[in-house]
């Protein structure tokens, strides 16, 4: 409770979570609202906004729904942006976990692909993952994780060097305990906060990076993106601005609001930290 | 340059209220035809290999057009569709055995040698024939050039080949490359085929990768009076959107091929100076073509096919992706084509209640979830207009209860998937119609093509007659009963729907007011440009 | 001195093994690829089975993907990054002619970022929870949150459609046969735009990070010992404060060299800019392997060199020597 209230002592972090918690609910009223696909053609071709109101924000090209595009837009970007963070933190965590705790060759090998990783530029390498293995939610979403697992790894990695000699550890070793039991027993739990700090950053740059495939038309076709939108709206970027600008928004206010609500859970756990 | 456009810009808004009284005079002024100047051109992509003789396609034609000619090109009023270039008559023998070409005289390449008739059988038959896309088909009973004096060339076929086929692949099969440049090493390996060298109005100046290809003028060409034109410089614009904004803002002049997206016209149409221009691709027709894979049982069934055809809106097609800019399509032969066409073909009109109908008659019930059953679709990615031909398909089917999942690839997937991997059900293909159907369009029905071969029947759609049909045609050598026998083609193709085709569309061209002499052959963007000009 | 060589040793040993995984991975990743070059190249020409075999066997395609990865690294070893396929020339050739368009698109933007934003960083420092401070970092953060390409759009709309101060896009005008001065006029001119859509958004990231290290630094022992010596309060803010802050900015340049080559495919490709971004994405689309392998090969080599000379720089930088001195 009392960490909520710091939480809540910004103001940047405050509108950050209530950017978030519109996000989340537009996210879930979406099929409530606009039940259906939402890339069915619900009427004219590039109606203006405010013309008609079973249409407010008008429709794009082939007359689709743009309002019910961006509410299922958000739904897409959030899946991505969770997912995306989600496996690049599991995977990181477990990358430096291993490579911390077993030391050695191993530590050597994990970081030298590690360090492979962070040379190749990571858009490149999403973009050339996506290029090849074709364009589907679940592809774009890994190919965004192979390029954001490696800033989790390295802080895993070193929270892991400096707890694997603590008491508990060498306490566990003595019970004999297996050494992987150990490693994702008692060290992993241990050294995931800094880890998840980098949530906010990550979810973030897949939201954007998301944006940036579908952008180079690299998005799945079968579901509605922001970038996707944008992507499709910039062919008519002078006579219907809106159809890119409202996407636009739209994810520069996602973005903002993770990293704002992500800023404020930081600084809220530093507080306690020095605090305490 | 820099500073040149903000004059220019203070001088239209100086006279702007003065521009409104005197448009007209204006537009007179453009069309003298006036010596001098650089054309900038929007290019969006970059061919790799330049030489038209190897590669004939219109993305190289836009650049090597003006390089180097074909022995003719397609024209408005000529006859037969045709103007002479390198070749200045043409005559077939009555047993369909040989072709003769009577040559221009006084023709120089551009190094300074002689152009003559042993250049032309070089090019038929080490260059056409053996390596050419579309010349391997067409020339593949091209036996021997003789060459009774340096100005007349006399092909000579194996079996008989209706000259009608010859003729129709001219302009764009017939680009000449010199014999002494090629001649030494291997064809594919020569320099040349990165930098030109031919006999057109324009010399291959400069590439830089990236940025720009730079023609100059070449001042030894055979018509004296032309070119007019000092330099065309391609300016290479990869992102779909800077050709519009590059027109505007004074930096090209031209942008073909529908550079400008056709949902950004009807604005730069009304922009002071710039023109939108619909003619002069009346011989580049493609065509948006549903393809079927024949190996899905379902689509086996001519009720489906039926049904998928009878839910394609073509009209909406038309109007809301094409923006008006396309014709809808009754069979495989274009309707703006003159010699081949005909409208007498089944037809299927937009009717959800028919398809559904005949859905059900095929057997194939509505599940509780209201769907019949669920495709593959596969967008091919070269256009814009066929991936969102591919989002409205989706939706017209789903309206019929078929359920179709859009698989986006990148080309070459897209070629794999399609044509070596037949891994679809069903595909938007742009074919392109080029004249005859012998050329590129009969391959798209044919059984018997092997996997892999792009822009062909890859579906497994096997009908003995229609080969028939294909197979007899190609020997007809009478013009008229040939016609003939391509009228009945269209009529089997459209009963029996290999593949469904939806519409026919062409290019836009946009250019500043003071380009002149644009569009005034049916394949303009890819002819010569000997005459086009700048004007002011 | 030692030290750095030291570094420098064990830096070089252990990017030679960084280097081969990412050729051998990426070798990988693009021999899974659907569609292999030829697939690619016929798209835009059509051909038939014969014309395509010819084309496989010419472009050695037709080899086993072990043979043409031996070949590929053995080549390597000469320093010979091969001939590309869709170009017909020697890839080092076609790298060396856009390295030079991303080096000063990609060292333009980042001294765009890292000085511009820095400089913000300690205007927003200097007064940590000001309102100034919670300006510039919200600002600068919404330009974070901006899609590179949307801004590269409505930049171009702006400043060279509407108002035509700058032109659209490419490296420079074309076929202008301009030199010398004139030329580099020309270039800063093209460069405006594309920077500025890189750099801002770049902006944030050091700006917030100078501002954190700042609001750090103000807690420290030395500068509360500054300001109790009654030193002027722009004294302290630049001569200690902003110097401990600075330190960690170091790092980052190493950190986003290699995401910012990333980001400069995107704006490379909306303002036609012949980089090597653009020429991946290219390279890509035409399954054209080795030229592939040759960008992250340079650019691979490029970020191991930042890197590098970032922590030598950091080496000579020691931040015990600036406290030190703060409270001496």
């Amino acid at each position: 409770m009392k960490r909520l209230h710091r939480f809540f002592q910004t103001p940047e972090a405050i509108a950050g979570a209530l950017i978030l918690a519109l996000l989340v609910a537009i996210a879930l009223a979406a099929p409530l609202l606009f039940p259906g696909d939402p890339q069915a053609i619900a009427g004219p071709a590039l109606l203006p906004p405010l013309q008609n109101w079973s249409l407010p924000l008008g429709t794009d090209r082939l007359g689709r729904d743009v309002l019910a595009e961006l509410f299922h837009g958000a739904r897409t970007s959030l899946a991505v942006g969770l997912a995306a963070a989600a496996a690049a933190l599991l995977v990181g965590a477990v990358v430096g976990t291993l490579a911390g705790f077993a030391g050695g060759l191993i530590d050597e090998v994990l970081m030298r692909i590690t360090d492979a990783f962070q040379t190749v530029p990571s858009f490149l390498l999403a973009l050339a993952f996506v290029s090849i293995v074709g364009p589907s939610l679940g592809v774009v979403i890994a190919a965004i994780a192979l390029g954001a697992w490696t800033g989790p790894a390295r802080v895993a990695r070193a929270e892991v060097l400096s707890i694997r000699e603590r008491d508990y550890v060498a306490g566990a070793r003595v019970i004999g305990m297996h050494p992987l039991e150990i490693a994702f027993r008692e060290v992993l739990p241990n050294a995931l906060p800094p880890v998840l700090a980098l949530s906010s950053v990550i979810v973030a740059a897949a939201i954007l990076t998301e944006a940036a495939l579908s952008f180079l038309g690299l998005g799945d076709p079968n579901r509605v993106t922001w970038g996707g939108m944008i992507a499709e709206g910039r062919t008519v970027l002078r006579t219907a601005p809106l159809l890119s600008i409202v996407p636009g928004i739209a994810l520069v206010l996602t973005v903002l609001g993770v990293y704002l609500a992500g800023e404020g859970v930081v600084e809220s756990t530093a507080v306690r930290r020095s605090l305490s | 340059m820099s500073g040149l456009p903000i004059s220019r810009r203070g001088l239209l808004a100086g006279s702007a209220l003065l521009l409104a009284s005197t448009a007209l005079p204006a537009i007179g002024r453009a069309q003298t035809p006036k010596k001098g100047g650089r054309l900038i051109v929007a290019a969006d992509s970059e061919p790799r290999n330049l030489n038209p003789a190897i590669v004939a396609s219109n993305g190289v034609f836009f650049i090597s057009s003006k390089v180097v000619e074909t022995l003719a090109e397609a024209s408005f009023d000529g006859k037969d569709g045709l103007q002479p270039r390198l070749a200045l008559s043409w005559e077939g023998s009555a047993d369909g055995r040989s072709v003769t070409f009577k040559l221009r005289d006084g023709v120089k390449w551009h190094d300074g040698k002689p152009f003559t008739s042993a250049d032309v059988a070089f090019s038929a038959l080490q260059v056409w024939k053996p390596l050419q896309n579309l010349g391997r088909t067409v020339f593949k009973d091209l036996e021997a050039v003789d060459t009774p004096d340096k100005l007349t060339a006399v092909f000579k076929f194996a079996k008989p080949t209706p000259f009608q086929l010859i003729r129709n692949a001219l302009p764009a099969l017939s680009s000449v490359v010199p014999k002494h440049v090629y001649e030494m090493g291997k064809i594919e390996d020569n320099p040349a085929n990165n930098a030109p060298v031919g006999t057109g109005p324009f010399k291959f100046a400069e590439y830089k990768a990236g940025q720009y290809y730079r023609l100059a003028r070449n001042d030894a060409y055979w018509d004296k009076d032309e070119p007019y034109l000092d330099e065309i410089v391609y300016q290479v614009l990869p992102d779909r959107t800077s050709a519009a904004a590059a027109l505007e803002a004074e930096e090209i002049q031209l942008a073909a091929f529908s550079a400008v997206p056709l949902a950004d016209l009807d604005r730069i149409s009304k922009v002071p100076g710039l023109k939108v221009i619909t003619k002069g691709y009346e011989g580049l027709t493609y065509q948006l073509v549903v393809e079927i894979n024949h190996r899905r049982k379902e689509l086996a069934d001519l009720k489906v096919r039926q049904a998928i055809a009878h839910a394609i809106d073509k009209d909406f097609v038309v109007k809301t992706i094409f923006l008006g800019y396309a014709a809808t399509a009754t069979g495989p032969v274009p309707k703006n084509d003159p010699q081949f066409y005909t409208a007498d073909v089944p037809i299927y009109p937009f009717d959800v209640a028919k398809a559904n109908e005949l859905l059900d008659e095929a057997g194939y019930k509505r599940a509780d979830d209201g769907k019949r059953f669920a495709l593959k679709l596969l967008p091919a990615p070269y256009f814009n207009e066929t991936k969102q031909f591919g989002d409205y398909l989706r939706q017209a089917l789903a309206v019929i209860g078929i359920d179709a999942q859009i698989v986006n690839n990148d080309s070459a997937a897209h070629m794999k998937a399609v044509y070596t991997d037949h891994a679809f059900d069903l595909a938007v293909g742009p074919p392109v119609f080029r004249g005859d159907p012998a050329i590129s369009t009969t391959i798209l029905v044919q059984s018997g093509i092997p996997d892999g071969v792009p822009f062909s029947n890859q579906g497994g759609y096997k009908n003995a007659d229609l080969d028939a049909l294909i197979a007899k045609a190609s020997e007809t050598l009478d013009t008229s009963a040939r016609t003939g026998l391509y009228k009945e083609f269209q009529k089997m193709v459209a009963a029996d729907l290999p593949l469904i085709n939806v519409a026919e569309w062409s290019f836009i061209s946009v250019a500043r007011d003071t380009v002149g002499n644009i569009a005034n052959n049916p394949r303009w963007a890819v002819s010569n440009w000997a005459d086009t000009f700048l004007a002011g | 001195m030692t030290r750095a060589l030291t570094l420098l040793r064990r830096r070089l040993v252990g990017s030679v093994f960084v280097l081969l995984i990412v050729v051998i991975g990426s070798f990988l990743l693009l021999e899974a690829a659907p569609g292999d070059a030829v697939d690619a190249y016929i798209v835009s020409t059509g051909g038939d089975a014969g014309m395509i075999e010819l084309l496989r066997h010419r472009w050695g395609l037709d080899q086993s993907e072990l043979t043409r990865l031996a070949n590929y690294l053995w080549a390597l070893l000469h320093l010979d990054l091969g001939q590309s396929v869709t170009f017909s020339r020697p890839i080092r050739d076609v790298i060396l002619e856009r390295l030079p368009s991303t080096l000063i698109l990609m060292g333009s933007a980042t001294a765009l970022s890292f000085g511009l934003g820095s400089a913000l960083g300690i205007y927003a420092g200097a007064r940590p929870g000001s309102f100034r401070d919670r300006f510039l970092s919200i600002g600068s953060l919404a330009l974070y949150a901006v899609p590179g390409f949307w801004l590269g759009l409505v930049l171009i709309v702006v400043f060279a459609v509407d108002l035509r101060w700058l032109p659209i896009g490419g490296i420079e005008t074309v076929a202008s046969a301009k030199t010398g001065v004139a030329r580099a006029r020309d270039i800063a001119a093209h460069l405006v735009l594309p920077v500025s859509a890189l750099g801002f958004i770049y902006l944030a990231l050091y700006l917030r990070m100078m501002r954190a290290g700042m609001a750090e630094a103000w807690r420290q022992d030395f500068v509360l010992a500054a300001r109790a010596r009654g030193l002027p309060r722009r004294r302290i803010v630049l001569a200690h404060v902003a110097r401990n802050a600075l330190l960690p900015l170091v790092t980052m340049l190493g950190l986003q060299s290699a995401q910012m080559l990333g980001g400069s495919v995107v704006i490379e490709s909306v303002f036609a800019v012949p980089g090597l971004g653009r020429l991946a994405q290219e390279a890509v689309a035409g399954r054209d392997t080795p030229l592939l392998l040759g960008i992250i090969l340079v650019s691979a080599v490029l970020v191991i060199v930042i890197n590098l000379l970032v922590d030598l720089a950091y080496a000579f930088l020691d931040p015990r020597v600036g406290a030190g001195e703060a409270v001496a």
